[in-house]
């Protein structure tokens, strides 16, 4: 049962692991950014738009097969 | 003909192997110190930098360096060049290399398989797995490839080994570390973004391309399959100590459980062989093996 949760998961991954990396690690560090940053300061739902762009990001590269 | 038989009997590869016997037989206790050493030394940079008590700036430039570090002493593991042959020595082989890859995020069972069957097969287009970093367009196209991940894409070589229980048992031993690895890497985005990037994501990428650059790329550089073929003496500006000495690279792939930092002595002892046997490059190494040049090509 793992065992195929595992292959299930690793199936996934291998489909879908750039999109995911792209959201949540990508998306983390441009919120982190935004946040420090005066620049983005009266941007509403900078969170939003930063995640938004990790996930883009992820998806392009998920769809091109490669990150560059 | 004749030329043949005078290497067979003055330079036969048993005279060869019983001389290089001779360097494969001490304990590897710096890469084992430098294994470890820059291990916990990035682990460190984690609390240092989190409660303030380093830049993050400086921390960056320490894990980058940890991360450059990182690969050798794995590489000296994969080999079997801690336990030399003593089963119950393997635990050390095992330890060195799992922990010292932290830093570059590789899981160590994929890295150990497919490297072995780079020596089996190197510059084999279909079953040597590091034959798109070594010969790849350019030095450009070996900084793209490591950098986005597809010099180590090597799923591929589950298909291509699927018979070898071996390599794929292996191989998939190391598939829940990179999950591991990726689930820690991702949560710890969430928690500390910038020091995620800076002391992990971005020093492992530098580290890689380091290496694959350094290992993969230079000392295979326009070689072809054979065993006195697939791997060349170069020259580089670098004192050797900065480029992981792969200017010696060559004897590591005739000999791969000489330990590295015995390769030197061991290349000035092997030298006649390799220039009986017309190893490119092989009548301009030094008697004595310096840092730098060393041998030029």
């Amino acid at each position: 049962m793992f065992q195929v949760l595992l292959e299930k998961l690793f199936d996934h991954i291998d489909n879908w692991g750039k999109f995911w990396f792209g959201l949540i690690f990508f998306g983390s560090i441009f919120n982190a950014i935004a946040e420090k940053s005066n620049y983005f300061e009266s941007t509403p739902n900078i969170t939003v738009l930063a995640f938004a762009l990790g996930g883009l990001i992820g998806l392009i590269a998920k769809l091109r097969g490669a990150w560059l | 003909m004749n030329k043949l038989r005078e290497i067979n009997s003055e330079f036969s590869f048993e005279k060869e192997k019983a001389i290089a016997k001779n360097f494969s037989q001490r304990f590897q206790w710096e890469m084992i110190l430098i294994g470890m050493g820059q291990a916990t030394v990035w682990l460190s940079l984690w609390p240092l930098v989190l409660n303030g008590y380093l830049s993050l700036w400086a921390g960056f430039l320490l894990a980058s360096i940890c991360a450059c570090f990182a690969y050798l002493p794995s590489h000296e593991a994969q080999h079997g060049n801690y336990s030399r042959g003593n089963p119950k020595r393997r635990w050390l082989d095992a330890l060195v290399g799992h922990y010292t890859l932290i830093t570059l995020i590789y899981p160590y069972e994929v890295l150990r398989v497919t490297h072995m069957k780079h020596h089996a097969y190197t510059n084999d287009p279909e079953k040597d797995p590091d034959y798109n970093n070594a010969h790849a367009k350019s030095l450009f196209h070996v900084i793209k490839n490591a950098a986005d991940g597809s010099s180590t894409a090597y799923e591929k070589y589950l298909e291509v080994f699927e018979n070898d229980k071996a390599f794929v048992n292996s191989y998939k031993k190391g598939l829940p570390v990179a999950l591991l690895f990726r689930a820690t890497l991702l949560t710890l985005a969430v928690l500390f973004p910038l020091e995620t990037l800076l002391l992990w994501w971005l020093p492992a990428k530098i580290g890689t391309v380091y290496t694959t650059v350094f290992f993969s790329w230079y000392p295979h550089l326009g070689t072809s399959t054979g065993r006195y073929k697939d791997t060349r003496f170069w020259s580089h500006w670098m004192p050797r100590y900065l480029n992981h000495s792969m200017q010696l690279h060559f004897i590591h792939h005739l000999h791969p459980n000489i330990g590295h930092y015995d390769e030197p002595k061991a290349i000035e002892a092997l030298k006649p062989f390799l220039i009986a046997r017309e190893v490119p490059g092989a009548d301009q190494i030094p008697d004595r093996v310096t840092f730098n040049p060393l041998i030029k090509t």
